[in-house]
């Protein structure tokens, strides 16, 4: 717990005196990289964050959209990181608790989680296997006791990962427009901490996850309650349609010390409150380890006090704990107290803003040579390499992963996990598609270019299932950002995602920078993790293909391998040409996949992204019990050679499925769109082929390879 | 050689948060009025057979074996061996 030197004599000069000991606990808590984002947050606002669905309130912890008839979404992300590195089971759990109150923290009810997931090689690694499999546990336990559905996500392997493990959640609420929190507050309202009891877990949290880890370092442990979130969220959310609630924050990082300094803050006014009120788990606290405690399932609310009464009936119901900790002051400072002891006295706002940095950047040396591509010879057999690529952990099924998670519960998930994006029933007959995606390899390789492929991957999915995008949140992952060159890559990554945005008119409405995440070799790839939202006004489109159906490519496969599984899991190298989206070409293509299944031409969409064609098309028959046989000669291109156009991972393309009957009409649809197309292959038979005119590129039985898709990672999981 | 019974207990580390012993106390063992009951903690054991030449050897391959194969995370969890 410490704060740097010119923090301290910064702080010293806000408020003219020395500070005492609690305040200097509190100020380290706040000002830690975690929650205050000071290295961060004068870029963030390059994002563009107004639409015309967006609402924004003061102090909302995740963002809001509009969908129409008086019906709102809320949706947040997050990282538990560094937890989940020490401890995977707990890490994981708690991360899925933390943004799920998030989203309760805006009054709506949380109706699904995604999980990113990314871990070192689970093939030579028994540590990174452990980490996998309690972490997918960790999250499995949490959501299914809580009764959320975890619909979709990602999971990936690489050796950056060793010895460590990121773990997003994103979570997505929905309720009634009126209902929403709008988070005011007036002298003489009372403040009262909701849920778990404060004890000495998680001490420093926000602190740990700013500093890299080292050994013996690692005691910020939380332990997962997941029935006293349940409680948690039937308690507020009953609360709210009592009006018992003013304003509501979540406890997160930086504990009570946070919620305090920034909900006074953002809501400009002072906070009084008595450490004594706070309910413990463990006798002989002091009043620092109070305030700085991260214990979990917790919720601080602002309430009238002729409402007291009722919500405590309230908490009385759902036997959740509940104690008055102070009231609202009209001072703007936050005040802690021990019966008549001031313990501390600062600003709210000085509290809450920590002096922003101006780091320096630095363009990575290892960028200059890693675009130069090797030349790698072409494998004879590529039959095997796609078998070999589609039973690799970063491409098999992860069905082992999602077969664990409840994804129905609550009836509303439409398109299950293992699809493109899960689709989610909304209660004014709209739909709403949700994917996250990330993509470290081509992001190493090239940080601006690599975070654009992301979200456009991410948008690519959810227009797979027919809907336009609305909204995005991000989530950026770096290593340390006083390394100039790795601040460089953050700068990249962020433009990158800005220039997206604005082309497109996606709002930005949340997300969270993590730094420090280095492993015991090093920093992570960059890792920039991109969650978008799609609206469908009728119905969504649920890929499925049959025997006589056929097969469009939409979009141009480029010489694009750098940063691809065929690269680095077939070859073992890494480097080369990363893909680029052209933002006029990306943009044309989304739209006429969106006007075909608009005009109900189309039977199923599905996105070519890691792994490439050969991968995409496999995945169709596989998911369909159908064989195709494409012909590679087809394919719009440049000048290719075969493995190149198999696997190459170039963005904007999008595989349709439809009935020939339609064909003409999707043809003068395309054509009329100026897009790059050709009818690729049919589906027929039990193989997946590939071929040119004189020969059979590839040929593989549809039953051989969806077993090893299907099995391989479970197989290395449970039996290594 | 003789064959010994090894208990080994894995606990949360005090201190740390114990939501299943939690849960009994408060809504099986105080709601039935045993309200001299002030604290329960879970825990959960293995009983390992293990053929070793002597106590102290069978002692140290089971807390080895846990160590090495993960039977219990040191950084939440603490174990006791208990050797019969």
């Amino acid at each position: 717990m410490s704060l740097e030197k010119q923090e301290y004599e910064y702080l010293e000069k806000k408020i003219g005196r020395k500070p005492t000991k609690t305040e200097l606990n509190i100020v380290a808590a706040e000002w830690s990289e975690h929650c205050s984002y000071k290295s961060s947050k004068k870029h963030l606002k390059t994002l563009p964050m107004k639409g015309p669905r967006v609402i924004s309130e003061k102090g909302f912890d995740s963002g809001v959209l509009d969908v129409g008839d008086d019906y709102i979404v809320t949706v947040h992300i997050e990282s538990h990181n560094h937890p989940s590195a020490v401890e995977p089971y707990g890490g994981a759990a708690t991360g899925v608790g933390g943004v799920i109150r998030d989203i309760i923290s805006a009054g709506t009810r949380p109706i699904a989680i995604l999980d990113g997931l990314r871990f070192g090689n689970i093939e030579k690694d028994p540590h990174a296997r452990w980490l996998f499999k309690n972490a997918v546990t960790g999250i499995a336990d949490y959501g299914n006791c809580i009764g959320i559905p975890t619909v979709g996500g990602e999971v990936e392997f690489d050796d950056c990962y060793s010895n460590y493990a990121l773990v997003d959640v994103a979570s997505i609420g929905f309720g009634k427009k009126d209902r929403l929190i709008k988070n005011t507050a007036q002298k003489g309202d009372l403040v009262v901490l909701l849920g778990g009891s404060t004890g000495r877990d998680g001490i420093g949290g926000s602190q740990f996850a700013s500093d890299s880890l080292e050994s013996e370092n690692r005691s910020a442990v939380q332990i997962p309650d997941p029935f006293i979130e349940k409680l948690i969220i039937e308690a507020v959310l009953e609360a709210r349609n009592q009006k018992c609630i003013k304003a509501v924050k979540d406890l997160g990082g930086g504990g009570l010390s946070c919620a305090i300094s920034e909900t006074a803050d953002s809501l400009s006014i002072g906070i009084e409150l008595d450490v004594d009120s706070v309910h413990t788990r463990e006798p002989g606290m002091s009043p620092d380890e109070i305030m700085i405690s991260e214990s979990q399932e917790r919720m601080l609310i602002i309430t009238d006090k002729t409402k007291l009464e009722t919500l405590q009936d309230i908490c009385k119901k759902f036997h959740v704990q509940c104690s008055v900790i102070g009231t609202v002051k009209d001072n703007k400072m936050m005040h802690v107290k021990k019966e008549k002891n001031t313990l501390a006295l600062l600003p709210a706002n000085v509290v809450a803003n920590a002096p922003l940095l101006d780091r320096p950047t630095k363009k990575p040396a290892y960028l200059k040579e890693i675009q130069n591509e090797k030349k790698l010879k072409q494998s004879s057999n590529l039959s095997l390499v796609l078998l070999k690529l589609l039973s690799s952990p970063n491409l098999a099924s992860k069905r082992w992963v999602y077969g664990q998670y409840d994804h129905e519960v609550g009836i509303r998930t439409v398109i299950k996990p293992g699809y493109d994006a899960a689709v989610l029933r909304l209660d004014n007959g709209k739909f709403l598609a949700v994917k996250i995606d990330g993509n470290p390899k081509h992001c190493y390789i090239d940080p601006r270019h690599g975070a654009i492929g992301c979200f456009e991957e991410a948008c690519r999915n959810v227009v797979c299932t027919g809907a336009k995008p609305i909204g995005m949140v991000d989530h950026l992952q770096f290593g340390n950002p006083e390394d100039p060159e790795i601040f460089w890559t953050f700068i990249e990554a962020l433009k990158g995602l800005a220039d997206f945005a604005k082309h497109f008119d996606i709002p930005c409405v949340g997300g969270k920078v993590s730094f420090y995440n280095e492993t015991p070799k090093g920093p992570i790839k960059p890792t920039p993790v991109i969650g978008v939202l799609g609206l469908i006004d009728k119905k969504p489109l649920h890929t499925s293909a049959s025997k006589g159906d056929v097969l469009i490519l939409v979009g141009k496969t480029k010489n694009e391998l750098g940063g691809s599984e065929y690269f680095e899991y077939i070859h073992g190298f890494v480097g080369g040409t990363c893909p680029k989206v052209d933002f006029k070409e990306s943009k044309e293509n989304m739209d006429a996949v969106l006007a075909l299944f608009k005009k109900d031409l189309i039977k199923g969409a599905h996105d070519c992204s890691k792994g490439g064609l050969a991968v995409a098309v496999s995945e169709l028959c596989m998911q369909n019990n159908v064989g195709c046989k494409v012909s590679l000669e087809k394919i719009p291109r440049e000048k290719l050679s075969h493995d190149l156009l198999l696997f190459s991972e170039s963005h904007s393309r999008y595989l349709l499925v439809a009935q020939k009957q339609n064909l003409v009409q999707i043809q003068k649809i395309l054509s009329q769109s100026n897009v790059s197309y050709d009818v690729i292959g049919s589906f027929e038979g039990d193989q997946i082929q590939f071929k040119t005119d004189s020969a059979n590129i590839i040929d593989l039985s549809v039953d051989k390879v969806q077993k090893r898709w299907l099995r391989s990672l479970e197989d290395l999981v449970l039996h290594g | 050689m003789s064959t010994y019974t090894v208990h080994v207990t894995i606990e949360n580390k005090p201190g740390i948060n114990d939501p299943e012993g939690e849960t009994i106390l408060n809504d099986l063992v105080l709601k039935g009025n045993y309200s001299s009951v002030t604290k329960i903690r879970s825990a959960k054991m293995l009983k390992f057979t293990i053929k070793e030449k002597d106590k102290k050897s069978a002692e140290k391959k089971v807390r080895k074996l846990c160590d090495e194969l993960r039977i219990y995370n040191p950084m939440v969890s603490q174990i006791t061996v208990d050797v019969f």
